[in-house]
């Protein structure tokens, strides 16, 4: 890994020399630049289908799945559903700090889109699939708090949902056993879920101009995100882990940020989803992956803990950034510019950096801060 | 306090670290361990040496910015708190403490006033080890009679060596380097110890590797283990990295395993405790 780290460093620092540049109004970009920047599209970008999930993409279980979704059918009291925390007018997430179902939990409710582009699920990377992630929810004892038997039972005795069932998985709940079942609720949110996609933003448009050399479309996009733009993919470094179109390498890192639960005791990070993800039954491992090839098995076969994976967060997401405050895995960064601001400040000393950490200091001024921001409301 | 330390050293020659051939209940010395400021303002130090009992350690190296958590640590459990002397005030002076004076007086002092089984762990890097503060820190440990805790490159472990041909050094982290530079390193020094704090390229799901078991079969008086509690949180850390290295130490021969979880470091801290007056 390490070396894999650094042969990624040594990449970066020799596409260092800018020889043409490309102009795009005030602001210039080197050929490095520009070729950076253009790694950071197109979007959106094609996916497949999801061969673990023999719904995904499947209409009859997208439409189920979005009942599911909205309806307070999986939670134990019937006072809570997916979006209690997944908000569709608030980017899928419900902008609190910490999430609340049952009772209030530890960590902050991740923005849903874009979700076929994971190969993790959840801040700690708990889950390998979005249907194991989505069942990770329906059993938590503090968010909707119920069991396999539950949902299975009502399922079978709730004619709507029942239908629903049969009309996706052509097959009755009352033929498949309760695990399974709730295995199949979850794909059914899975390929509800895999629906929602980010749109195109004006930095997608920018990003196009500039693939295809046309200044004049460049030229609307705004100079300080520009400005903002140059100290993302130069000084800041932050495409080191914000890589490609959905600006993340979807691992995982430790971002400074302290990691003591609000409720007490320690939040392992990945430390903890790697042993949640050996013990669990829902993998690409297990009986209820539906790919006979498991094509995509290798990395959960091979991923393991290490001393640094310990208190490790996921490095999220930045599309659609600006409406998914507040940030970091505990919401303890209220706005943008917090987030920039830790990292303009960021403690070294917490990350062990000669361990193999990437983040450093960024000792960003003001304006600088300023235009980095600006760029990521871009998003 | 001389007697709490003397009843400390007859301790330590007399702890029973019996070889049960049974790894699962191992003892273990952790040889890296931190108690910074902000780690006693969270974690009480009774708390944090309960954390220590739990994970079932017989000693832990302790050095701390300031060195006012090793003492409040040592306060408590003088039985499994072995001090080691951090020459930083606080968090920030990882990087600037060696150009800094104002540490040479402080470390004096505090060694004129306090026991100690070394002075570290200190982050050097290349021609540092011959700024005025390193050179006395070297001169200090000599004098005292103490071990050095260094996290650097292998030209700062040269240039202890060659200020002072018979330091005893611990190479923290291995000096994050491969197999080859650390044998040549430790052929080169026989009194360089190299810790594997934060380091775990060596073992994987309880298997060591094949290049680093014959490092460790070269040197098999050598090698000892640490966690490395640089951040609070990683003092919850300390039970899980403990159980790790049960692991991976029962792949290894029981005597060797004995050795690097405990009989070398312990034997360090027997050379740098023992007979050690004590000024306060």
């Amino acid at each position: 890994m390490r070396l894999a780290v650094n042969g990624l460093l040594t990449s970066l620092l020799c596409v260092s020399a800018a020889i043409p540049t490309f102009a795009a109004d005030n602001v210039t970009f080197s050929d490095d630049e520009r070729t950076s920047i253009i790694s950071h599209g197109p979007w959106p970008p094609k996916v497949s289908l999801d061969p673990s999930n023999r719904v995904s993409g499947n209409k009859s279980a997208i439409a189920f799945g979005r009942e599911l979704f909205r309806s307070r059918f999986l939670s134990a009291s019937r006072q809570h559903s997916c979006i209690t925390c997944h908000k569709p007018n608030a980017a899928y997430a419900d902008g609190l700090a910490l999430s609340s179902g049952v009772t209030k939990v530890d960590r902050n409710t991740i923005s849903l889109a874009n979700l076929r582009l994971n190969r993790w699920y959840g801040w700690d990377g708990g889950s390998d699939n979005l249907w194991a992630q989505s069942i990770r929810p329906i059993l938590d004892a503090r968010e909707l708090n119920a069991t396999p038997a539950l949902i299975a039972k009502r399922l079978r005795n709730d004619p709507p949902f029942s239908r629903g069932y049969q009309s996706s998985f052509k097959t009755s709940p009352n033929a498949h056993d309760d695990e399974q079942v709730l295995v199949n609720v979850g794909k059914a949110l899975a390929a509800y879920q895999e629906t929602v996609v980010t749109p195109r933003t004006i930095f997608d448009d920018f990003r196009d101009a500039l693939a295809r050399k046309e200044t004049k479309q460049a030229k609307p996009y705004p100079e300080t995100a520009k400005r903002g733009l140059k100290i993302f993919i130069g000084k800041g470094k932050c495409g080191l882990c914000h890589q490609g179109p959905n600006f993340t390498n979807g691992e995982f890192d430790n971002a400074g940020v302290r990691y003591f639960k609000p409720s007490g005791g320690i939040d392992k990070g990945r430390f903890g989803g790697i042993q949640k993800l050996k013990k669990s039954p829902y993998t690409l491992l297990g009986r209820f992956n539906d790919d006979p090839k498991n094509s995509l098995g290798v990395a959960t076969r091979h991923v393991a803990r290490s001393h640094q994976s310990w208190g490790q967060f996921r490095v999220p997401s930045l599309r659609n950034v600006l409406r998914t405050a507040p940030y970091m895995h505990d919401g303890s960064l209220a706005i943008l510019k917090d987030v920039v601001q830790h990292y303009s400040t960021l403690n070294e000393e917490r990350l062990h950096l000669d361990g193999g950490g990437l983040l450093r200091r960024l000792d960003l001024t003001d304006i600088e801060i300023d235009e980095l921001v600006a760029f990521l409301e871009t998003l | 306090m001389q007697k709490t330390v003397t009843r400390f050293i007859v301790g330590l020659a007399v702890a029973g670290f019996s070889a049960t051939g049974n790894t699962a209940d191992l003892p273990l010395v952790d040889a890296h361990i931190h108690y910074s400021h902000d780690a006693w303002e969270g974690l009480p130090p009774a708390k944090a040496v309960a954390l220590l009992r739990k994970a079932g350690l017989k000693r832990a190296f302790v050095s701390s910015s300031s060195d006012k958590g090793t003492q409040l640590l040592y306060k408590v459990a003088p039985d499994i708190i072995v001090p080691v002397l951090r020459p930083y005030r606080k968090r920030g002076e990882l990087g600037s403490w060696m150009h800094d004076d104002s540490v040479i007086k402080m470390l004096e002092t505090r060694l004129a006033a306090n026991k100690y089984a070394g002075i570290g762990e200190f982050h050097a890097y290349g021609d540092d080890v011959n700024t005025n503060v390193l050179r006395r820190v070297i001169s200090l440990a000599k004098q005292y009679g103490i071990f050095l805790h260094s996290h650097s490159d292998a030209a700062v472990i040269d240039g202890i060596f060659k200020q002072n041909p018979d330091a005893r050094v611990i190479w923290a982290h291995s000096g994050f380097t491969d197999p080859a530079e650390i044998r040549s390193m430790l052929k080169k020094y026989k009194n360089l110890w190299s810790d594997l704090a934060f380091r775990d390229e060596h073992a994987t799901d309880g298997k060591v590797d094949k290049a680093w078991r014959k490092l460790f079969q070269e040197f098999p008086k050598r090698f000892m283990i640490g966690t490395d509690t640089f951040a609070p949180e990683r003092w919850f850390y300390v039970i899980e990295h403990a159980t790790w290295s049960r692991e991976w130490l029962k792949d290894l021969p029981t005597s060797l395993a004995e050795n690097i979880a405990w009989r070398n470091a312990m034997t360090l801290a027997d050379w740098a405790l023992k007979s050690k007056a004590v000024n306060n």
